[in-house]
């Protein structure tokens, strides 16, 4: 894909807003305000400030290397900021309410040797669990995942995809409020990746905060009621999704036919576009009217299809980070 | 506390089901006990076997010493039935060319077989001030003939002297004024008579190596589980429900358990051994209650160190060689556990009790050696140990704060320092 024209010149901190609450009435899980750390002379994370309303999904979206990670770390009071406050379950730091949260680092881990059993007791242990509790509720995530015929087994002898599921449901075993997930769906197959997805809705009904990162788009926009964009550690955009789609004015219309399409591109309103034989792919302001736009583009081409569509979160997201590294967006998009 | 010791248990259990340490605990001891009872049986039972007698011809130029040598063979066949001698004398030539020529065919009758030895006794010999050898030509190399045959020389030369002396001497009446005058060596605490002198000159050294494999083997085995976890990425899943000053300490208390449950065993093992040997005196109840005592911080202190260390690094290479320096330390009063032990209360022994990471095994060494060894040192070395046990666990809960996150390059000591400073 190749992005020309206006859009790409957008300066990203013109998206950066201070946090609001967007709903009345709602708590707050988790709030972030101000927070920076640094490794040596590199800025992991910059003056990042977030709120997750308690009871809804919040989405880390972000490049690789964008801060989410260390922004977790700083929640999950593994690591602490350099500066800023972190307020999670009403408290100064997780240390105090760790028992209360339940986190899937991105780096996986399990003992190799440990039953699938044991390893499920021994974490539910660890988070306060009663061993009457840890017995009532290791059958019944073990059914909800489709591991029970595994539960004597040990680790080793799982396949990767149940290793995952093993390590997500030790991580809401213990019924947390608040649940942290980073990189949840890196490495699961389609059906695991459905999944996870009902469970992380399950909890959100039942009332659970979920905050997760992720860097793929369907997902967040799938399943988050709030999202947080991120890059070299500073917060681009965040809010509801048809928030965030509200704040881009810009819409994409796809045309297919045959003809001059190269004449497409010097049409009224059209800020960028991608064009290739017999299909192109505009981007044009609010105030054009597609009417107009599909007029004009009869002058020079057959028409077989015209669409007018809002741009998606991939689209948002590309353009925000590569506008906020100060380079023409597109080639990561190509890449 | 309930999380620590629910780690502190996981690390117990884990560590005691390994094969490492079934073949430590249970094959170490019987390895011991191989070696003190099985090389009783293996030398008796080479003892009975009977060897063919062994033929030594004897020159005696002096004269004189070959009745009294094959006297010695009498009576050293009588003790000693399965390893006969027969003795074949020589007769003595007229020239030292002839004698010469005697003792060339009597080492080509040794080399081919026929002959066991030959042995020649020069004239020169009947003069104690005479600078003279008598000669032992033998092919192979077995030290108890050598010593028969030795002894039958020394005996055979100082009776041909004696017959030789102006006025002769009386040979017999001597031997029995020179008779071995017994010596009775009793252990003051246990009015018991030492049986086994050597058992108790390797006492210390065993305490010594016992504490020293139970403190080495374990705090290894700590680092390896730090450095698994932190590879498998355990670590962080670990991290979300227990701080990091926790997970050391559960680490370290589980494996504190594990080294408890080895000298338990160890030092069972030892003490009804001993008993069963009549060595009581060897493995007391002094001893090992000093053993207890140095065993706990000396332990803690090497954890300590490795745990900071393991979390540190990546891989179990680069910690072990980040760790070589330490582990060279403990190795110091291996190789100088003979000077401790025979001087005990010497300025080097005193000096190496108060360099923190030894000090038990130095401490073990002068304490078995010498039981006076002075109360206010034993009382200064633990204080000292346990200051340094929680300097140690400080810093090394700083480091691995850090470390454990932290994958790539091993730090340099400096990057440690710099840890130490700003967690």
């Amino acid at each position: 894909m190749l992005f020309r024209g206006t859009l790409a010149t957008l300066d990203a901190r013109h998206w950066t807003r201070p946090c609001e609450v967007w709903e009345n009435g709602v708590d707050v899980a988790l709030r972030l305000d101000g927070v920076t750390k640094r490794y040596g002379s590199f800025l992991a994370v910059d003056h990042f400030s977030v709120e997750a309303p308690t009871g809804r999904i919040l989405g880390f979206l972000g490049p690789n290397g964008a801060g989410k990670t260390s922004s977790i770390r700083m929640i999950m009071s593994i690591m602490y900021p350099d500066a800023g406050r972190i307020e999670v379950l009403g408290h100064d730091r997780a240390l105090a309410v760790k028992d209360r949260i339940g986190y899937l680092p991105e780096e996986r881990g399990l003992y190799r040797k440990m039953t699938v059993e044991a390893t499920l007791r021994y974490f539910g242990k660890l988070k306060g669990m009663s061993a009457a509790r840890i017995r009532e509720r290791v059958p019944k995530l073990l059914a909800d995942v489709d591991l029970t015929a595994w539960s004597k087994k040990p680790v080793e002898s799982l396949s990767k995809g149940m290793q995952q599921k093993l390590q997500f449901i030790s991580t809401i075993l213990h019924e947390p409020e608040l649940v942290i997930l980073d990189e949840p769906f890196s490495g699961l197959d389609p059906i695991n990746m459905d999944l996870l997805q009902k469970l992380m809705l399950d909890l959100r009904n039942q009332g659970v905060t979920v905050v997760f990162s992720t860097h793929q788009m369907e997902n967040a926009q799938r399943l988050c009621d709030r999202l947080v964009l991120i890059n070299r550690g500073r917060k681009l955009i965040d809010g509801s999704m048809e928030q965030i789609r509200a704040q881009f004015s810009e819409r994409i219309v796809t045309i297919n036919g045959e003809g001059d399409f190269a004449a497409l591109a010097d049409l009224p309103g059209v800020q960028s576009s991608q064009i290739v034989e017999g299909h192109a792919r505009l981007e044009v302001g609010d105030s054009v009217d597609p009417n107009e736009l599909a007029q004009g583009a009869m002058r020079h081409i057959r028409l077989s299809s015209f669409e007018v569509q809002r741009p998606s979160l991939h689209e948002i997201f590309v353009k925000l980070v590569h506008s906020d590294r100060g380079q023409p967006a597109g080639e990561e998009a190509a890449a | 506390m309930n999380k620590i010791a629910t780690i502190a248990w996981r690390e117990f259990i884990e560590t005691v089901r390994t094969r490492t340490f079934v073949f430590t605990s249970i094959f170490m001891p019987m390895l011991m006990l191989g070696l003190i009872f099985g090389s009783e049986w293996i030398a008796d039972v080479a003892a009975k076997q009977k060897d063919p007698p062994r033929n030594v011809a004897v020159m005696d130029e002096a004269g004189g010493a070959a009745a009294v040598f094959e006297e010695s063979v009498a009576t050293w066949n009588e003790g000693n039935p399965s390893q006969q001698f027969v003795m074949k004398p020589v007769a003595v030539g007229a020239s030292d060319e002839e004698n010469q020529a005697k003792e060339d065919e009597a080492k080509r009758q040794v080399l081919e077989g026929d002959l066991y030895g030959f042995v020649r006794i020069p004239a020169a010999a009947l003069d104690p001030d005479a600078q003279f050898a008598c000669k032992l030509i033998r092919k192979d190399s077995g030290i108890e003939q050598f010593r028969a045959l030795n002894n039958m020389i020394q005996r055979s030369v100082e009776a041909a002297r004696f017959a030789s002396a102006d006025p002769p001497l009386d040979r017999e009446r001597i031997e029995r004024l020179q008779k071995d005058v017994p010596v009775l060596e009793v252990d003051a605490a246990s009015d018991e008579v030492a049986t086994d002198r050597m058992a108790r000159f390797m006492t210390p050294f065993a305490f010594m190596f016992m504490l020293f494999l139970a403190t080495l083997n374990i705090s290894q085995g700590l680092l390896t589980s730090v450095i698994e976890e932190k590879s498998s990425r355990v670590v962080e899943v670990l991290l979300s429900a227990v701080s990091p000053t926790q997970l050391m300490a559960g680490k370290i208390l589980g494996m504190v358990m594990v080294g408890a449950l080895l000298l338990v065993i160890w030092s069972s093992v030892g003490y009804f051994g001993a008993e069963a040997r009549n060595m009581s005196q060897v493995v007391t109840p002094f001893r090992l209650t000093y053993m207890a005592l140095y065993f706990v911080p000396g332990f803690l202190l090497m954890s300590a160190l490795l745990a900071g260390v393991g979390s540190a690094c990546n891989t179990l290479k680069d910690a072990q060689s980040m760790a070589f320096p330490l582990t060279m330390l403990t190795i110091f009063p291996m190789m100088l556990w003979w000077v401790i032990s025979m001087r005990p209360q010497s300025t080097l022994s005193v000096a190496l009790s108060f360099i923190p990471p030894i000090t038990p095994f130095v401490m073990i060494l002068r304490i078995c050696a010498d039981p006076d060894t002075p109360m206010w040192q034993i009382i200064a070395t633990l204080a000292l140990l346990w200051a340094s046990v929680f300097v140690a666990v400080w810093a090394a809960g700083r480091v691995f704060r850090i470390g454990v996150l932290m994958y790539g390059k091993p730090p340099t000591p400096r990057e440690l320092l710099r840890w130490i400073r700003m967690a």
